[in-house]
């Protein structure tokens, strides 16, 4: 056990933040953008990264990868989301769709994506939720029914992230109604123009575009859209979901967050104030338990193991303080929170969504619980 | 980076289990609790192994040192593994006294093994003071928080330099952080023992999911303490890590002893089941160093000033 950083690490953490200094405007931050004028500024940013081969780091070198190790892709996880992470929604397709696409895919799928992912030249997003299955994922009901050579994909996704602005949805649709649960379901790589795929805005309480609903409404998908083996989807989602819930160093931008709340109460002389001192001490040791937490995620990845009981572990300490960093920012900024520039405000988003996106809180104590306690619920 | 044990850790943690194992746990805690007092035997064993001298050992180092605190609280001993692994070494140069107390002038109150030590490590605004035995007067004090405790008065010592008194507070951070660390994952191991095995309406405890879930909220603050104090340790107790392993290990005293002892009802009150042996100590070691809002302050003016 050891907690020094290579000097190789430390210098990618470095050249990092010489480009995003150099690339990015001060205090960037892409969630102040519209959705379109964000993808669009995602694409632009993700082909710089590409040039440097920065955008998929941890892809095998035949795919346009550099092979990078997983406490450097944690790097740079984290010098992104501290910057404002204008990789956008690109952070999905380079950590768990084009790692599906090379696990699972058949070479024409790989010929035909992973170069457009691995350039930043499309979006994705990730047709999961349904009406009816939320937290219990497997119960999902949108269906592929063989067609001769193809399928006829029926169903509704929803709360679907970056739907407006992707050029492709990664689908699980159940391919066979018999099968239980699970064992049934199937991967598709959707166009979004596909005809038949209908994606409208669900208008919410934050900014325009957060969320989708996505109707398949015969929607037909040749045989080589399908990822993977027919109604043998789920390992791969399972082996790649591990991947999403660390994908994003939540910590790590709840601490940018916290030090401008920092920089205010500093400006408004309220720093010894011990209410907002605990406030603030707070939130910030939650932030370092986080990050000490995903140190032994990655240590798993690093080793060639699959991370499960850590990943859940992490994701609770990351929301836990996600909650903290909003609670300190409420209490230096008071009734100022509301205006829609405040720090609160701005954290407001990330810290009510970070037990419901990516499976729900409730769903990582149940994991947590099958593994130390191994009781079955009612 | 790597965050599993390497051969020499394995085996400094192998040899500790075994004489944890036989010295010490919950019997051996609860005969002490009768007579009151530190472990002089157990203190004896640790440091003829040579497990309270790593500190600035090349292949051990803080980090061990923390390890083997948490691994102690985890025992239940009583011994101020902490205040002589982690603090001591900081402060005081050459051969140390088993047992070591630590206080801050600023926080009047009973002191852990006061009236047992050897040397007490007193901070006394930014410098330490060390006070031998006779150079202070203590006055026990009868405290069901799980630890022989006592007053001291006129504490008088050698007053060391400026700066030292903050380098004692950084250590003493990271220990409390690593005993709590230790403590609670005994507390909470025990109650999910217990909650496997009691059956209320036809059904074990714990298979009610409202229970799970408060059980692995403890886990996550025992992991989130366990790992913020191995890291802090491991660093040299950087002032904004150190306070921050404390106040995350203030948070989890607090949950685990509060949700242990709801969740297991009246029979965790009685000194016949083992729970109070290490849930008691928590209400100590949450307080002691200034509490939350000493650790709060520490780390304000550390990280942001």
């Amino acid at each position: 056990m050891e907690f020094n950083w290579p000097d190789e690490d430390a210098q990618f953490r470095g050249e990092l933040r010489d480009f995003l200094a150099a690339t990015l405007p001060e205090d960037f931050d892409a969630f102040d953008m519209g959705a379109r004028e964000r993808d669009n500024f995602s694409r632009d940013f993700a082909k710089k990264l590409s040039t440097r081969g920065w955008l998929t780091p941890a892809w095998p070198k035949q795919y346009g990868g550099l092979e990078q190790s997983a406490w450097q892709q944690l790097i740079l996880s984290e010098e992104m989301v501290g910057h404002g992470e204008p990789r956008t929604g690109q952070y999905m397709c380079v950590n768990w769709v084009g790692p599906a696409i090379i696990l699972a895919g058949t070479d024409e799928q790989k010929d035909y994506h992973l170069g457009r992912i691995s350039r930043g030249d499309v979006t994705w997003c990730q047709g999961f939720s349904e009406p009816d299955a939320g937290s219990d994922l497997a119960s999902l009901r949108t269906s592929a029914t063989r067609d001769g050579d193809d399928y006829i994909l029926r169903g509704e996704k929803i709360w679907t992230s970056y739907a407006g602005v992707a050029d492709f949805c990664f689908l699980l649709a159940r391919s066979d109604p018999e099968a239980h649960r699970h064992r049934g379901i199937s991967i598709f790589l959707v166009p979004t123009d596909a005809p038949g795929l209908t994606i409208r805005e669900i208008p919410s309480v934050f900014r325009e575009g957060t969320f989708n609903s996505c109707v398949f409404d015969e929607v037909r998908a040749p045989e080589a859209w399908r990822l993977g083996p027919e109604h043998g989807g789920w390992p791969i989602i399972r082996k790649l979901l591990a991947n999403e819930r660390v994908g994003v160093a939540r910590y790590h931008r709840a601490e940018t967050f916290l030090l401008k709340a920092v920089k205010v109460a500093k400006a408004a002389g309220i720093m010894d104030d011990p209410i907002i001192s605990e406030a603030l001490a707070k939130a910030k040791a939650a932030c370092d338990a986080a990050r000490v937490l995903v140190y032994q995620v990655v240590d798993e990845r690093a080793k060639g193991r699959q991370p499960d009981l850590t990943a859940y572990v992490y994701r609770v300490a990351a929301i836990r303080c996600e909650k903290l960093v909003y609670e300190a920012a409420l209490r230096v900024q008071g009734s100022d929170s509301v205006a829609p520039d405040s720090v609160a405000a701005g954290q407001f988003q990330h810290a009510v969504t970070a037990g419901v996106a990516t499976g729900t809180l409730e769903m990582q104590l149940n994991l947590i619980a099958r593994d130390i306690i191994g009781v079955a619920g009612a | 980076m790597d965050m599993t044990f390497d051969d020499t850790q394995t085996a400094i943690k192998d040899s500790c289990d075994r004489l944890f194992g036989r010295m010490a746990g919950p019997a051996r805690a609860r005969a002490l609790g009768h007579v009151g007092g530190a472990d002089l035997a157990l203190a004896e064993a640790l440091e003829e192994a040579g497990f309270l001298d790593l500190f600035a050992e090349e292949d051990a180092g803080p980090l061990v040192a923390a390890l083997i605190t948490e691994w102690a609280a985890k025992a239940a001993a009583l011994v101020p593994v902490g205040a002589r692994t982690l603090v001591a070494p900081t402060v005081i140069a050459g051969a140390l006294p088993q047992i070591i107390a630590v206080c801050d002038a600023a926080h009047a109150g009973p002191v852990r093994y006061a009236a047992q030590a050897d040397v007490v490590i007193q901070i006394d605004g930014d410098a330490a003071v060390i006070a031998q035995r006779g150079d202070f007067t203590v006055e026990p004090v009868a405290s069901i928080f799980g630890y022989p405790m006592a007053r001291i008065s006129g504490l008088t010592g050698v007053r060391l330099g400026a700066g030292s008194g903050e380098a004692v507070r950084r250590w003493w951070q990271v220990a409390l952080a690593a005993e709590i660390a230790g403590t609670a994952r005994a507390a909470l191991d025990q109650t999910i023992a217990y909650l496997q095995q009691r059956v209320q309406f036809g059904r074990q405890i714990a298979s009610f999911q409202a229970v799970q879930h408060r059980l692995v909220d403890c886990h996550v603050s025992v992991e989130s303490t366990a790992w913020a104090a191995r890291e802090a340790a491991a660093r040299g107790a950087p002032a904004a890590l150190a306070a921050g392993a404390a106040i995350t290990a203030v948070e989890c005293a607090q949950r685990v002893f509060d949700e242990t002892h709801q969740l297991s009802g009246a029979i965790g009150f009685t000194t016949e089941y083992d729970l109070y042996l290490w849930s008691m100590r928590l209400q100590t070691l949450r307080q002691e160093c200034g509490g939350i809002r000493a650790h709060a302050s520490a780390l304000v003016a550390s990280a942001w000033t």
